[in-house]
């Protein structure tokens, strides 16, 4: 903190200190643990290297340092939330009706000793109102974060730990520092440790680096850095291979997962686009109440009202143009999408980015994990002189063409032989064979599973016990084969397999047109030439070959290879190439398809080699050309301007300057970035927003989840992604199903779509509210709809018709428009207000006075009686108001005419309402199209009315100023009502027909 | 790192290139599209003067001349024919309606049948939302305001065919005389004797006259009391003597009494007399029919010797089987307060 205050904490913001933090994340963890001697290491950590710490030791560090696990980011307390709730947005402009309510009543009562029971029930009405919309938001909150805390605490884990010599198993939050871990493949690593002991230990750092490669891990220290060097496992990432054993350096948020996890909680996700439009309409409808109501206020006083009265407009012209229903409205159905989205497998964290999901107009996909399937799958086979795809179906129907050719058997051999890969479970379904648990490397596995799927040789188990194996020298990098030598029936079979350079220069002979030839130039290069055109494709090789020994080597003779093998590892026979690949989710080429019809644009951020990613971009259609720019390129002057595509790698993004990066983020529509850094991705991401788009990540690994953070919605994948990764994300893939970022695109377009729906329904009767109170003022007539009854239309019959339309189903455009521009695209705009306002509203409006005027008229009062009647209306002291007909009203019977004048103006409204709602219902299509299917909708209209025929006739609602009146007067609002769909399908017809004609460019929402 | 400022000096500094110029191109292609590249350099305020008037475009509001006589245009047109729609339905839904006779009536409407009783002289709107008559005997520009707003309410009375036009067909009515259909009956201000405006209502003399009116309800016929022995037990005893008093046939009449509200208001009031002879309505008045130059009846109430200097509590009822006294209502009974300086 000190340190913050000194650096001009005014000057830097957030973000600007979160970069810095950022790129200053490598040099931040600078550690000599690594690089001590092991007894040193030992000693200061006060540990033994056999015994591991005492367990009094232990639990004295315990209480010290507490658990082992990453601190999730401080919480605001419940109270504050509440708060929260119910001074947010609009409860602020209630609160102040409330509040000139109590000012009024209290005044009223210093004055002349009278409780104003008016302005006190009011008041009251208005906070419960504050309170319950408060209680429901903040419900609905709490709901949607219990659902991420628990899916938090879903995943609780076990360590082996030796401490005091005896092995115990502890929950990981228990490990400290100082305790010597044993750590197996398919283990989760429980803290950062050093290794002490290894038997080919592997683990996979893509959860930090976003490469699956499997590295080996070591007691040696290779590298300064502790994220280089060999002798130190992370916390939080997996062993693939081996066993090994270790001291726990760093735990909890001090290891480098926690210092990531860290720097990505301190970068503060941007606001997102739903919160900035309803900030935006918030802002607006605040700034007209207001004005209105003190122009008004004002206007009222000066023509010379009591004051009281003037109080009365302002709060009647608040509580009518505020739409108390909107937040509750927004946050249901937002929390109706989330739902919706659960069901197909999406969590969404946060509920507002289900709305960003649908403005998005990028999406910048990793590929490792998200894109594919992250399994190592066998794809190509190269033998006999040709390349066949494999099949990896179950069914097994097209392996048919190429079983039976000689050849393969031969293949399938050496592939069987020369693979330490085993099954981890009995195999008894033969079903889902790709699914099955292989102990072993990625390639190692996807041979395993792809022979296991021909079932060439029978079992390969079997097969390889009936060929007992007799000595093997496992994989390494620097000589990058693998060999093993097996007993046949009479003799000894060698069998590699490794780089198919390596192979290739071992090999004299080759299994070629059904016979073994002589490995020439000519077919050294066919060879050469087919595993190049399976390396275009990004598919890694494997070179094969075998050699039955010479009768010398019998499975008695001595094999060793300790220093040197002492049998001849040259002159093979050449067999065949086996390509893998991880290959690419099914779903994902659709999902790229409709992303690119819906104008989104969608970039591959990876961390693999460009090859690859150009590959598989390729095969997902995120390239669909083939001339396919060079980013490094891209700054000489004679780059190609026609091409499309481009592929920038990580090294060239480097050079770049911000400008550039944005004019290639800008000018390519299919994009490829290859061998990025975390800082990259997060670079990547800013320079797309800085051009003001609205950016979806999805990613896995831990290296996303900056880039996950940054960007406006981050997506990560449920099964494969790594903690971090979902923390960071505002929607997570429980089935890490691409195509479900689809469903999200489409229910985001349709929240903002049917939001805009609810805010035209819900502003159209605020004329209808305002306009009685502008005709009380400007005309003198007596009040024709009060406050309480304004108060009832927008937060009970409104509401649930508002909020339906939240169900309402996706206009036929949905998929197949651009996204919004969210500079001019905004959730209200001119023409929404314009539209509801001055058109239905209008309408709604006149119905309401049709229907009072004509019920005056009905009662005795005729129109041109009532205008400038108002000041005698509201006299108490005169009892013998004339009417039309000469007939005398004593103050209460004109009250209570005057109030049934109001429910009968709100029934108008609220008939109206029926209208509006199926108005709204579609922006676009006629209503014929949309159908009536929305039950949620047609229960909703009946729930309207049955409240508005509860508030008028049940007996005791005179308290409320609501009186019954007789049926016709819901038939005159009918033909309004009517009017107003009409009026609407014609104003939809003529956008529909017309595109750029008048309705469209004036109300086209 | 092209973000940071700090690491600016770092960059190498390239040649542009075609590249760049390019990416102008291509930037200002961008900004076209999503935000016009000088609305960027513009403040807050220079946005806002050139949203009001963009003298560039010649825009008021973001809209051109002809773009705005256009919507204007539009606007005009559509709630024009609104206009027109309401006023056609309007009319069309008033011609369901009769003008001289109400639709709803009586306990069908919200008037009901029991009629609020008024009294004249009003407070007035100084002292608007109080029901007290406060007035000085010997000041006469202060006693002034009251007789002038009972003469004003009076005026009719005195030149009757005034206010209403034309075939008013009136005539002197009595008990014995009810007017037929069409007619309505005159009324000789003569009956209020002392309480005229010539004498100002007598309110020079300390001794006021107030005078009482029955709400006017469309088809509204009392229940008249006229049969002595079926009086009410809370009617004034003074009143049912008067009753008694009163010739058999001119007992159809709504009867009015006035008391002091507590004994002691009854003791400061002291004597009352009520002017017509007979203390009421007369039933020829009713029911009220909305005929042309139908004049309410009155009932002038003379407070004889009021104590002066002391609020005094009045209430005055109209009695009918009909009519039901209802303080909080105000109907069938009416209070004042009168004071007297």
């Amino acid at each position: 903190m000190g340190k913050k205050k000194e650096a001009k904490p005014r000057k830097l913001n957030r973000k600007d200190q979160s970069l810095k933090r950022l790129e200053n994340f490598k040099k931040e963890i600078v550690t000599d643990h690594h690089t001590v001697p092991i007894d040193v290491l030992c000693s200061r950590l006060e540990t033994d290297i056999e015994r591991g710490l005492s367990q009094y030791k232990a639990r004295q560090l315990f209480m010290e340092t507490g658990p082992n696990a990453l601190t999730p980011s401080r919480k605001t307390p419940e109270y504050i939330k509440f708060i929260k709730t119910i001074t947010e947005g609009f409860s602020l402009l209630l609160w102040i009706g409330a509040s000139l309510c109590i000012i009024a009543a209290v005044i009223e009562y210093v004055y002349r000793k009278k409780v104003d029971t008016d302005n006190l029930l009011l008041a009251a009405v208005l906070v419960l109102i504050i309170i319950m919309t408060g209680i429901f938001m903040y419900y609905q909150q709490n709901k949607s974060s219990k659902i991420m805390d628990s899916f938090a605490t879903m995943i609780p884990q076990k360590a082996e730990v030796i401490r005091d010599g005896q092995q115990i198993t502890v929950n990981v939050k228990d490990l400290v520092v100082g305790d010597l871990v044993d750590m197996k493949f398919g283990d989760r690593i429980p803290a950062d440790v050093r290794i002490t002991k290894s038997q080919g230990f592997k683990v996979d750092n893509s959860s930090i680096t976003g490469e699956n490669e499997p590295l080996l891990r070591t007691n040696q220290c290779t590298n300064e850095n502790i994220l280089e060097t060999r002798n130190v496992a992370f916390f939080s990432t997996n062993a693939v291979e081996g066993t090994a054993q270790g001291i726990v350096i760093m735990c909890g948020d001090h290891t480098v997962m926690g210092k990531i996890a860290g720097l990505t909680a301190r970068l503060h996700p941007s606001i997102t686009p739903l919160a900035r439009e309803l900030n935006r309409f918030m802002t607006i409808i605040t700034f007209w109440a207001v004005i209105l109501g003190i122009i008004f206020g004002v206007a009222s006083i000066a023509i010379g009202y009591p004051w009281i009265d003037s109080a009365l407009f302002i709060i009647g012209i608040i509580v009518s143009n505020v739409p108390e229903g909107l937040l509750a409205t927004v946050t249901l159905s937002l929390t109706v999408t989330a739902k919706k989205m659960a069901l197909k497998n999406c969590l969404v964290k946060n509920l507002e980015a289900v709305e960003t999901l649908g403005s998005t107009n990028v999406v910048c996909s990793d590929k490792t994990g998200t894109l594919t399937q992250n399994k190592m799958t066998v794809c190509h086979l190269w033998y006999n002189g040709d390349v066949v795809q494999a099949d990896i179906s179950e069914d097994q129907y097209d392996a048919r063409k190429y079983t039976e050719t000689p050849g393969f058997d031969i293949l399938i051999r050496c592939a069987t032989l020369c693979n330490r890969a085993e099954f981890i479970n009995t195999r008894t379904p033969r079903k889902y064979i790709m699914k099955w648990e292989v102990r072993g490397d990625a390639s190692e596995a996807a041979i395993l599973k792809f022979i296991e799927l021909t079932r060439l040789e029978g079992d390969p188990d079997e097969f390889r016990k009936a060929h007992k194996k007799l000595i093997e020298l496992p994989f390494n990098s620097t000589s990058k084969i693998q060999l093993s030598i097996h007993a046949l029936a009479n003799n000894c079979l060698m069998v590699m397999k490794g780089a198919p350079e390596r192979i290739l220069e071992r090999c004299k002979t080759i299994f070629i047109n059904d016979d073994v030839e002589e490995l020439s130039d000519e077919l050294r290069q066919t060879c050469e030439k087919a595993c190049f055109e399976l390396a275009a494709r990004g598919e890694r090789i494997l070179g094969f070959c075998d050699m039955e020994m010479k009768d010398t080597y019998t499975y008695s003779y001595p094999f060793t290879i300790d220093p040197l093998p002492n049998f001849p590892t040259e002159g093979l026979r050449f067999v065949g190439f086996i390509s893998l690949i991880d290959p690419p989710r099914p779903e994902v080429h659709n999902a790229v398809e409709t992303c690119k019809t819906a104008g989104i644009k969608v970039i591959m951020v990876t961390g693999d080699h460009p090859v690859t990613a150009k590959a598989i971009a390729k095969e997902v259609g995120i390239i669909t050309t083939d001339s396919i720019e060079d980013a490094a390129l891209f700054y000489n002057a004679d780059h190609d301007e026609t091409k499309d595509a481009i592929v920038v790698s990580g090294t060239t993004l480097r050079e770049l300057q911000q400008d550039e990066l944005d004019a290639i983020l800008y000018t390519y529509n299919e994009i490829v970035f290859a061998r990025t850094s975390p800082t990259q991705k997060l670079q990547i991401v800013e320079g797309l927003q800085r051009l003001k788009n609205i950016v979806a990540v999805t990613g896995d690994g831990v290296n996303d989840s900056p880039a996950l953070k940054k960007a406006d919605i981050g997506i990560a994948m449920g099964i494969s992604g790594s903690e971090v990764s979902q923390q960071s994300a505002d929607m997570i893939l429980m089935d890490d199903n691409f195509a479900s970022i689809i469903t999200g695109i489409e229910e985001g377009r349709k929240i903002f779509d049917n939001l805009k729906k609810s805010i035209v329904y819900v502003l159209a009767s605020n004329i209808a509210e305002l306009a009685p109170c502008l005709m009380f003022i400007v005309c003198n007539i007596p009040l024709p709809l009060g406050i309480l009854a304004i108060l009832c239309i927008d937060v009970l019959t409104d509401m649930l018709p508002a909020i339906s339309l939240a169900y309402e189903k996706a206009e036929s455009d949905i998929m197949k428009r651009t996204p919004r521009n969210p500079n001019v695209d905004n959730l209200v705009t001119f023409r929404l207000y314009f539209l509801a306002y001055c058109h239905i509203g209008v309408l709604e409006a006149c119905a309401g006075f049709f229907v009072y005027f004509l019920i005056m008229y009905e009662y005795g009062f005729k129109p041109n009686r009532l205008f400038g009647l108002r000041p005698e209306w509201d006299t108490y002291y005169i009892n013998d108001l004339e009417d039309s007909y000469g007939q005398e009203w004593s103050y209460e019977e004109r009250k209570q005419l005057e109030y049934t004048c109001s429910t009968a103006f709100m029934i108008a409204v609220v008939v109206c309402q029926w209208g509006d709602v199926l108005a709204c219902k579609t922006r676009l299509n006629s209503i014929m199209v949309q159908g009536m299917t929305n039950w949620f909708m047609n229960v909703s209209i009946l729930i309207e009315t049955l409240l508005a025929i509860f508030l008028t006739y049940t007996p005791y609602m005179s308290y409320l100023k609501f009186y019954p009146v007789g049926l016709h007067c819901w038939l005159y609002a009918l033909p309004f009502s009517g009017l107003i769909l009409l009026f609407d399908e014609y104003r939809k017809f003529c956008i529909r027909n017309y595109p750029r004609g008048y309705f469209y460019r004036e109300t086209y929402y | 790192m092209p973000t940071s400022n700090s690491n600016s000096s770092n960059v190498k500094i390239r040649q542009p290139s075609l590249s760049l110029s390019k990416q102008e191109d291509l930037l200002n292609v961008q900004t076209s599209y999503y935000f016009k590249p000088e609305d960027m350099k513009l403040t807050d305020k220079q946005k806002f003067q050139k949203l009001i008037w963009d003298p560039e475009h010649k825009q008021f509001l973001g809209r051109n001349a002809t773009s705005w006589s256009k919507i204007c245009l539009f606007y005009l047109v559509f709630y024009g024919m609104l206009a027109a729609l309401v006023a056609i339905c309007m009319w069309v839904f008033f011609q369901t309606l009769d003008p001289r006779i109400p639709k709803w009536q009586m306990d069908s409407s919200i008037i009901g049948t029991n009629p609020g009783l008024g009294f004249r002289p009003m407070p007035t709107a100084d002292n608007a939302e109080s029901t007290l008559i406060w007035f000085e005997g010997s000041n006469k520009t202060n006693f002034n305001k009251w007789v002038n707003n009972l003469s004003a309410f009076l005026d009719k009375y005195y030149t009757p065919g005034k206010t209403e036009k034309g075939t008013a067909s009136i005539r002197k009515c009595s008990y014995n005389q009810p007017p037929k259909r069409g007619q309505v009956c005159d009324f000789d201000v003569r009956l209020w004797g002392e309480c005229s405006p010539d004498k100002f209502f007598n309110y020079h003399r300390n001794a006021p006259c107030i005078f009482l009116k029955l709400n006017r309800i469309y088809g509204w016929v009392p229940e008249y009391y006229n049969d002595i022995h079926d009086l009410p037990e809370n009617m004034p005893d003074d009143l049912k003597k008067h009753i008694a008093s009163v010739k058999p046939e001119e007992r159809n009449t709504i009867w009015i009494s006035c008391e002091g509200e507590n004994p002691a208001d009854i003791e400061y009031l002291g004597p009352i007399s009520y002017h017509p002879q007979v203390q009421g309505f007369p039933g020829y008045y009713y029911p009220y029919e909305n005929s042309e130059g139908y004049l309410s009846p009155l009932v002038a109430v003379q407070f004889l010797r009021p104590v002066s200097g002391i609020v005094i509590n009045i209430e005055c009822k109209a009695w009918a089987k009909n009519i039901k006294h209802s303080r909080a209502d105000r109907t069938g009974s009416v209070h004042f307060e009168l004071l007297i300086d």
